[in-house]
This record gives structure tokens, C-alpha cells and sequence, in this order.
């Protein structure tokens, strides 16, 4: 501490420690909250093809398509520790091939400040509904869930489950029009 | 003319260091409570921010304060008939 530069240089260290002891603390202060809240969904349109997957083997697999309803309020979610949020909805079904299939049909980028409450009617899917074979004609329990990552200022990176699902069938024949 | 001191003593730099700490660490109290308040950790950071920039201010530059206790250093003593002996050094 006996020259201008070893009294900044130190002053600086000590600012640096204290600011991540803060950020610890922030994180601390959120680290036991619960982030799951409720979830409605619905499905609108279910269809189901049968076309060529030139993405991987050029068989021909299922094709889902669906549109869905969406209502939640995520506005609960944000506190000072909570960038944005990534949704993304899943959905999760059983096959002969596989015990469990999950395929990410949808997601979006909420930022903090943005309006979260989310009011979606006949919202299409942004990826596509891939089988890795036949299982989607005639499935009677596909299930569609929400799901949240939450990017923080500092700490975890939880996947969170929104309470509150949805199950719906695939038709017992395949769409052969266009869609 | 001009006698513009540069030196703390050495009193004033522990006052400086406490002080300094006692600074930054209040500020950061201070800055996450309201930051806790309002749900801004942005606002703690320019509350620290601001604390940080107080304390190099206050306890940066060797103000007059910090000079308070100077060290009663002896008087050099005269040197006689020793000069022989230094320049054959």
C-alpha cells in the first residue's frame, strides 16, 4: 500500500473478490427455488404421412404433423438471477423399437422484460416429427410436454417440466394429400 | 515553492487499506440488498461500481491524511575525516 499503483492494484483485487462473493450470494438467494408452474396444452390438427427420409436411410417413416394450443404464464419465473428462458416442447411416446422416444418439436428464446405470457393457438411445429420407422400410424398415447431451461446470471442450468401435459392419438391412416 | 508529498506513512497506508475495505465492502452490502429488492443484479454491479470508484478517490491519492505521523528519522550525522574512506570505496 505504499504507492498510488500497489493501493489501485489492491482496491481493484478486493472490488473483484467482493463482486463474486455477490454473485454467489445471488446465486445462493435462488438456488432452492421451486421454477415448475402450470402448463396448458392441447393439440388441434394431428396428422400422420408416410414419406421418404432423405435425411437419413431414404425409407419411408412416419411423419407427424400437429398443431397445438398453448397457454401458460411464465412471468413467475424471472427474478434476478434468470437471463431468459428456453422452452421447448417434447414430445415423448413408446414404440416397438424404443422404450422411450423423445422429439423436440418446438422451442423459443424468451428474454427477461419480454412478455411472458404465452397465449399460442394453432401454433405449427418448427422441426419436423420424425419416426425412426413406422410407430406413429395409429399410436393411441403420444404425449406433449413443455419444458424450460433457465439461463441465470450465475449458478445452475436446470430443465425444468411444466406441470400439466397433454396425450393425443395419431389417425389410424396415413394422409396421402398434401398438407 | 512546491512541496507536493507523494508518501503515506506508514499509519496512513493501514488507514488507507481499512478504509478502502470498509468502503467497497458497504457499497456491496448495500448494492445487493437494493439490488435484492428491486430483482436488478445489474444495479448491485453499478453500486460497487460506484463504491470502488469512491474508494480509489478517498484512499488512492496520498492525501494529506494519510501523512499525519511521519517517522522521526535521526538527523545525518556530520561526517568528518570520513570522506577518505568512502572514496577509497
Amino acid at each position: 500500500m505504499h504507492t498510488v499503483l500497489t493501493r489501485g492494484n489492491a482496491i481493484l483485487a478486493y472490488s473483484l473478490s467482493v463482486l463474486a462473493c455477490l454473485t454467489f450470494a445471488c446465486f445462493l438467494s435462488t438456488v432452492f427455488l421451486d421454477y415448475r408452474t402450470n402448463a396448458k396444452l392441447n393439440s388441434v390438427k394431428v396428422l400422420v404421412k408416410n414419406v421418404a427420409d432423405y435425411s437419413a436411410s431414404r425409407e419411408k417413416h412416419d411423419l407427424g404433423f400437429i398443431t397445438f394450443d398453448l397457454h401458460t404464464d411464465l412471468t413467475s419465473l424471472f427474478n434476478w438471477n434468470v437471463k431468459e428462458l428456453f422452452l421447448y416442447l417434447t414430445a415423448e411416446y413408446q414404440t416397438e423399437n424404443n422404450e422411450l422416444n423423445q422429439v423436440v418439436l418446438w422451442d423459443k428464446i424468451l428474454l427477461r422484460g419480454e412478455n411472458a405470457v404465452l397465449d399460442f393457438k394453432n401454433m405449427n411445429t418448427k422441426y419436423y416429427f420424425w419416426d425412426d420407422g413406422n410407430g406413429l400410424k395409429g399410436h393411441k398415447n403420444v404425449t406433449l410436454t413443455l419444458s424450460w431451461n433457465i439461463i441465470p446470471n450465475a449458478g445452475l442450468l436446470p430443465r425444468i417440466f411444466a406441470i400439466g401435459e397433454h396425450s393425443f392419438k395419431f389417425p389410424d391412416s396415413y394422409t396421402v394429400t398434401p398438407v | 515553492m512546491f512541496n507536493i508529498q507523494t508518501h503515506m506513512d506508514f499509519q496512513g497506508q493501514a488507514k488507507a487499506e481499512k478504509l478502502s475495505r470498509f468502503i467497497i465492502t458497504l457499497f456491496g452490502i448495500v448494492g445487493f440488498i437494493w439490488g435484492a429488492v428491486i430483482q436488478q443484479f445489474f444495479q448491485t454491479f453499478i453500486i460497487l461500481c460506484a463504491g470502488f470508484s469512491l474508494a480509489t478517490l478517498v484512499t488512492v491519492p496520498p492525501w494529506p491524511i494519510y501523512r499525519r505521523k511521519p517517522l522521526n528519522w535521526q538527523k545525518p550525522k556530520p561526517e568528518s575525516g570520513d570522506d577518505s574512506k568512502k572514496k577509497k570505496k
